[in-house]
């Protein structure tokens, strides 16, 4: 039986994956001054409507008030929440607008370059926007969220929802949209065994020390840079296929993961930071069908730890058999689930302290980098604000330490790869030969 | 002991643990469900085959599973009384 405080019914409380999402943008800004930041990039056949844009921005502004709060902490409960800005005082989501020459399109990559390396003006901002017109026939709307508020999946259905509000279909949605969170006070013995389970798991994927890349100097500003590159729709369902046939079952994340693996390994022989195993962390989605709206704020998804050891010469199918093995070991032992109920429990430290905590844990070696492969994508339409939509890309954010992302997302029936990394953790030469190594691996 | 399940009983077991997994309303998942199309994502399929060996005491993980077996709740059923009779 669980009770809830009237007042407390009309918060939003953090769960046990948005608290973790909180302990590790912390670290990520003391480690470089950029928080767990990532972009969303639509590109459109055509010109967006800086008016119709800003209109449908303001409409969402207005009836989703809660994409402009910060986390605030219930001092009865101890428990932390998403705090909403006072009705009167909701602000503008910022868009700033470029227009190119066609011979300078290429700048269009350095501008959201530039504006993902760019903190949110103050801690109620979490979205900002960019709108490059190039040549007077393409646009580029890039989106800058903050991974507290939005996860990957829920940034591409912004851009749906904004599609919709220029449709007028707004009152539609936002009741669907789930704006607050009961703070889970109940199941303390399940969750003290969570908090157990988890404890034992972290120990046991730190039994081996963990290689990885340098990070640079603490403390001092540094910029995330990106390399980029997709499949074709005929690629894409190629690899996906071959990745069943590898496995013996129709999952490709483990093969995808072995195949960034084997590409680091290729490209960073020697880390810098020598250790017995290369530990990966990943992502699944963790939204039902037909959940989109209601799961659109905040974050939905499992982590896990997959390792390869550093000591054998694997071939890339071993290392998929042995990371599907694992995957399959971490759902008998529901370790998603387990993660977000002890991370409910863990919410009452706060974020600075757990960051402090899971830096001694892992002496400042979480993983070697972080991998996620989405197959799923929040913005299924193939037209936005009356434009066709030509691509949709992320530039990821890359949590420090460890400082190095591999991600693929989905979109139009293909892959989009990316790499996201801490200038100084690894070279610009080296990131695109990783990239490369990454997709020829993938496509054989 | 018990007699071995028929791939009939199998799919109607089936049908229930999906539709228990994607929250979905009694009914909805009928053996000629085209799985795929329900949106089932990497966490749940895993779950429904830790289900699979849990029930039927077939790991069609280690067994493996072709392209086809996942196309529908018959065909799964299928693959599952095959690993169980091989």
């Amino acid at each position: 039986m669980s009770f809830s405080l009237p007042y407390s019914a009309h918060r939003r409380y953090l769960t046990g994956i948005d608290w973790i999402v909180g302990a590790l943008d912390r670290s990520a800004r003391k480690a470089i001054g950029l928080g767990g930041f990532s972009q969303a990039i639509i590109e459109l056949d055509g010109v967006v409507d800086e008016k119709t844009l800003r209109a449908a921005l303001d409409q969402i502004s207005r009836r989703i008030p809660l994409i402009h709060g910060r986390v605030a902490r219930d001092w009865l409960n101890l428990a932390p929440y998403w705090k909403a800005p006072p009705n009167a005082d909701v602000p503008q989501v910022p868009l700033r607008v470029v227009d190119l020459p066609e011979e300078r399109a290429g700048d269009a990559e350095r501008l959201f370059d530039e504006h993902v390396n760019v903190p949110f003006e103050s801690r109620w901002q979490h979205l900002r926007c960019l709108l490059v017109h190039i040549g007077g026939r393409r646009s580029r709307l890039g989106m800058l969220f903050d991974h507290r508020l939005l996860d990957a999946f829920g940034a591409e259905a912004i851009f749906r929802l904004i599609d919709l509000a220029w449709r007028g279909q707004l009152d539609e949605i936002v009741p669907l949209i789930r704006q607050t969170e009961p703070a889970h006070l109940d199941h303390w013995r399940r969750r003290l065994a969570s908090g157990k389970t988890l404890n034992r798991y972290l120990h046991r994927l730190n039994e081996r020390s963990v290689c990885g890349l340098k990070m640079p100097v603490p403390g001092l500003k540094r910029r995330i840079r990106f390399q980029h590159d997709s499949m074709t729709p005929e690629q894409s369902a190629e690899f996906a296929s071959k990745a069943a046939d590898e496995i013996g079952v129709p999952i490709i994340l483990p093969s995808a993961a072995a195949r960034a693996i084997a590409a680091m390994r290729q490209v960073v022989p020697a880390p810098p930071l020598p250790g017995d195993q290369c530990l990966v962390f990943t992502s699944a989605t963790n939204r039902l069908p037909g959940q989109e709206w209601e799961k659109l704020l905040f974050n939905h998804f499992a982590l896990m730890g997959l390792s390869a050891r550093q000591d054998v010469t694997q071939s890339t199918a071993e290392i998929a058999a042995d990371l599907r093995d694992q995957f399959f070991e971490h759902m008998r032992l529901q370790i998603p689930f387990v993660m977000q109920d002890a991370g409910a429990l863990g919410r009452i430290c706060p974020v600075w302290l757990a960051s402090r905590m899971m830096n001694a844990l892992f002496g400042g070696r979480f993983c070697s980098f972080y991998f996620a492969c989405l197959r799923e994508t929040g913005f299924p339409g193939d037209s936005f604000l009356g434009l066709p939509a030509i691509g949709l890309i992320h530039k990821p954010l890359a949590f420090a330490p460890p400082g190095m992302n591999i991600c693929m997302t989905w979109f139009a029936n293909h892959f989009n790869l990316v790499i996201s990394y801490v200038e100084g953790v690894i070279s610009d030469v080296s990131a695109a030969k990783l990239l490369h190594i990454f997709k020829t691996s993938l496509l054989r | 002991m018990p007699d071995a399940p028929t791939a009939e009983i199998i799919q109607q077991q089936l049908c229930t643990e999906i539709q228990t997994l994607l929250s979905l309303k009694s009914g909805s998942v009928k053996s000629d469900t085209h799985l795929p199309s329900l949106g089932i994502d990497s966490l749940r399929f895993v779950s429904l085959l830790l289900v699979i060996e849990q029930k039927f005491g077939v790991n069609l993980m280690k067994a493996g599973l072709k392209p086809d077996d996942t196309k529908s709740v018959r065909n799964l059923a299928s693959a599952i009384v095959a690993r169980r009779s091989a």
